[in-house]
């Protein structure tokens, strides 16, 4: 699929300089960009996914990456890193200085939100705020790519059985969801300024693999998988590898939208626990919060946002991922699972 | 030897007597099974009433032999229909990533079994083995146990879904005894509503019910994805299993999407109010909620065919209906919208004979034909009159309750 920057032209226009003969065919658009050198900034490079994304990118001739995080990398590459707070100005000052065609956004909600531990509800977005702006000021962005993340809909049980892009989400808001929201709505807002800029929202099912090292692999390759009594929920996953491709499917074919990323089917979790040979160890509420408790203190944190998912479950809609983003992820949920608990079968 | 003196006999010397007669395998039986198997092995079958024998089992207070030869009858109809679908000669080559073979047998016309075709088990809950019988169900666990397929959209497991056909058919045959009218009216192809009059009090037998008179009578067992509400997705263990026997939630995205998928959609538009009726409103059908359904299959496209049951509404008479009750339970659970619990004085469910009638259905608009909110209330109440009208006429015709 080729869906381009029909916009580009026109934003030079408005602003009056060189190109000034009105939006180009979209055609055009694409042959002047393929053979430009394209400078790609990645916040959140640090993460098991930031870093693939990474080294994946950089030995690409035609892009240029500067990675950016306010931690030191799990993952090695050779592309210029910059470690610096993602949530003060510096960051924006960075951008600025770069001067990206392209950002990717990974970090888009501080890990604090998701961790659940003490930072103030600004600075959790604070990042974002400043990125975007930056992104306003420069004229030289064509095209965000942000990693928002299916917590979004929450995990409620007057949800939907299958929640589509445009469902509202329902119940209470963990902090998480409330900070996704708010991110996205930043992106709204930004994308009513500045309809040139293509803003491509993708919101990840939970990452799965045998290597990401998330929260949700840790605690479902557990040996001893505590579980909510009585409950059994749904649960989607997308591969770690399919993850970074998603990211850069995104890069190559900028689509402005959001979109859920999920691999095919679905599973309950004590198919997920059944597939992996994991025990598990139904609780109830209280007792189930406490073993959580525990595995945090232990340093396998499991974030409150998925608390609610391992009790309703999340099951998302991905027709617009296939159909209008043009995505097919390389496993299915079942695959992902089996290959997280060490299956090293070929994929079918 | 009589039954008279098997009955007198202890289950040792039953055994001990099987097994002089040759009747080998039996140590599992019951003393009732073991009475029937000797009765019949002695004595030429046909001089007690005919067929009885075969009914075995524990008798059930209040329904007569006479009907447990008839759902021993029905019960056999059912299992030769259902074989048809079934190609027992060719086994499925479908081979999961880890190398479990599958092994079950192929549709009739296709190449693969129910699990690992096309995902029409979703729509049509043709049995994977070919038979329903606790006998299959280490076949269906080791799918289960091995995880070798997936579940639909809605979290539909075709074989806890089996399973539980299996099980909930000793209600329908033998407890409840459903007689079902009309089943033709239920089209055997592309989506449609099936609305009824909602009764319980407990449980919703009538989903139960519902869904295997389409499973038992009609000519492709055709699953009625019923939708419920949000209760079920708070309490436990209900949660997930109402999900895995093909229920659904009842939102509108979720009705909207069965109905794209072209299921057959249960709904009971009179809520929880129908559900919680008290003993002296039964089967006066209330208001089918805000008609919300005839605009679904309006846009969908879809026939609604309305189902008077009768049975459902005294299997638990509700002797009061308490707001207070219901108070106290929101207090200790507020996250559950209960307005009003009914009590029922019988911790087990009468046993009612049921009558299920499935009415013509009532076809959607032109797409030229506009029709507009009053259009559709007008059409809610018209169903909501013709199903009053057949539970009027069924229970005229009807003698006795049991």
């Amino acid at each position: 699929m080729h869906v381009l920057y029909p916009c580009v032209a026109s934003r030079e226009a408005r602003r009056g300089t060189e190109m000034s003969t009105g939006r180009y065919p979209v055609s055009v658009g694409v042959v002047l960009l393929s053979s430009m050198m394209q400078r790609v900034l990645i916040t959140g490079a640090a993460s098991w996914t930031g870093g693939h994304l990474v080294r994946h990118l950089e030995t690409r001739p035609d892009l240029e990456v500067s990675a950016v995080d306010d931690r030191d990398p799990v993952v090695e590459f050779e592309a210029d890193f910059q470690r610096l707070s993602l949530d003060r100005l510096t960051l924006a000052r960075y951008v600025l200085e770069v001067e990206p065609e392209v950002v990717i956004h990974l970090q888009a909600v501080h890990p604090t939100s998701e961790h659940g531990r003490s930072a103030e509800a600004e600075e959790r977005i604070l990042g974002s705020l400043a990125l975007f702006g930056a992104i306003e000021r420069l004229d030289t962005v064509r095209h965000v790519i942000v990693k928002s993340d299916t917590a979004f809909y929450g995990a409620s049980p007057r949800n939907p059985s299958v929640l589509s892009e445009s469902t509202r989400p329902q119940g209470t808001p963990s902090r998480f969801q409330r900070d996704l929201t708010e991110m996205e709505r930043f992106i709204v807002q930004a994308t009513i300024r500045h309809p040139d800029i293509a803003f491509t929202v993708l919101r990840f099912a939970p990452i799965f693999g045998p290597r990401v090292g998330n929260p949700i692999s840790r605690y479902l390759t557990l040996p001893v998988v505590p579980t909510l009594m009585g409950f059994d929920p749904r649960l989607q996953f997308i591969h770690e590898d399919d993850a970074v491709s998603a990211l850069e499917h995104a890069l190559d074919h900028p689509v402005s939208g959001t979109f859920n990323i999920a691999g095919g089917g679905q599973l309950y979790l004590s198919r997920i626990l059944r597939l992996g040979r994991r025990i598990p160890q139904p609780l109830p509420g209280r007792l189930f919060e406490g073993a959580l408790g525990g595995l945090s203190r232990a340093g396998i944190d499991v974030p409150n946002h998925l608390r609610g998912l391992l009790k309703h479950g999340r099951i998302t809609d991905t027709t617009a991922m296939s159909e209008i983003f043009g995505f097919e992820p390389r496993y299915t949920c079942r695959q992902t699972a089996l290959h997280a608990y060490g299956y090293k079968e070929e994929t079918s | 030897m009589t039954r008279d003196e098997l009955l007198s006999m202890t289950k040792k010397e039953l055994a001990a007597l099987a097994r002089e007669s040759d009747i080998s395998g039996r140590s599992t039986m019951t003393k009732a099974a073991l009475i029937d198997a000797l009765a019949q092995h002695g004595e030429p079958i046909g001089e007690e009433e005919p067929g009885l024998g075969r009914a075995g089992g524990v008798a059930i207070p209040g329904v007569a032999p006479q009907d447990r030869v008839e759902a021993r009858a029905r019960r056999d109809a059912l299992y030769e229909r259902l074989k048809n679908f079934i190609d027992a000669g060719v086994h499925c080559e479908w081979k999961s990533i880890e190398g479990y073979p599958c092994g079950l047998p192929v549709l009739v016309g296709t190449a693969r079994c129910g699990l690992h075709g096309d995902g029409a088990i979703a729509d049509r809950a043709i049995p994977l083995t070919g038979r329903l019988g606790f006998d299959t169900w280490p076949r269906l666990w080791r799918h289960l146990s091995l995880v070798t397929y997936d579940v639909d959209a809605f979290g539909l497991d075709p074989v806890i879904a089996e399973m539980a056909w299996h099980v909930l058919n000793m209600l329908y045959f033998d407890y409840f005894r459903v007689e079902v009218e009309g089943i033709e009216n239920v089209p055997m192809e592309g989506g449609a509503l099936i609305v009824a009059n909602h009764g319980g009090a407990a449980l919703p037998y009538d989903a139960a019910m519902l869904s295997l008179a389409v499973l038992n009578e009609a000519d492709i067992p055709r699953r009625v994805r019923v939708i419920g509400t949000e209760i079920f997705n708070m309490l436990p263990v209900v949660s997930h299993l109402y999900r895995k026997v093909g229920a659904a939630y009842a939102v509108r995205a979720d009705a909207r999407e069965l109905l794209r998928r072209g299921h057959l959609l249960g709904v009971f538009p009179e809520g929880e109010r129908g559900f919680m009726k008290p003993v002296w409103e039964a089967y006066r059908v209330g208001r089918l909620g805000r008609g919300g359904f005839a605009e679904l299959a309006e846009e969908a496209s879809a026939p609604i065919v309305p189902v008077a049951i009768v049975g459902s509404e005294e299997v638990h008479p509700a002797v009061m209906v308490s707001k207070r009750l219901a108070k106290l339970v929101r207090v200790f659970f507020p996250e559950q919208r209960v307005e009003e619990i009914a009590i029922a004085l019988n911790p087990i469910p009468l046993p009612i004979r049921w009558h299920i009638r499935f009415l013509p259905p009532v076809l959607p608009s032109s797409p030229q034909q506009h029709l507009d909110a009053l259009d559709q209330l007008e059409r809610s109440e018209d169903i909501r009159r013709t199903i009053q009208a057949a539970l009027d006429d069924i229970l005229s015709k009807r003698r006795t309750a049991f």
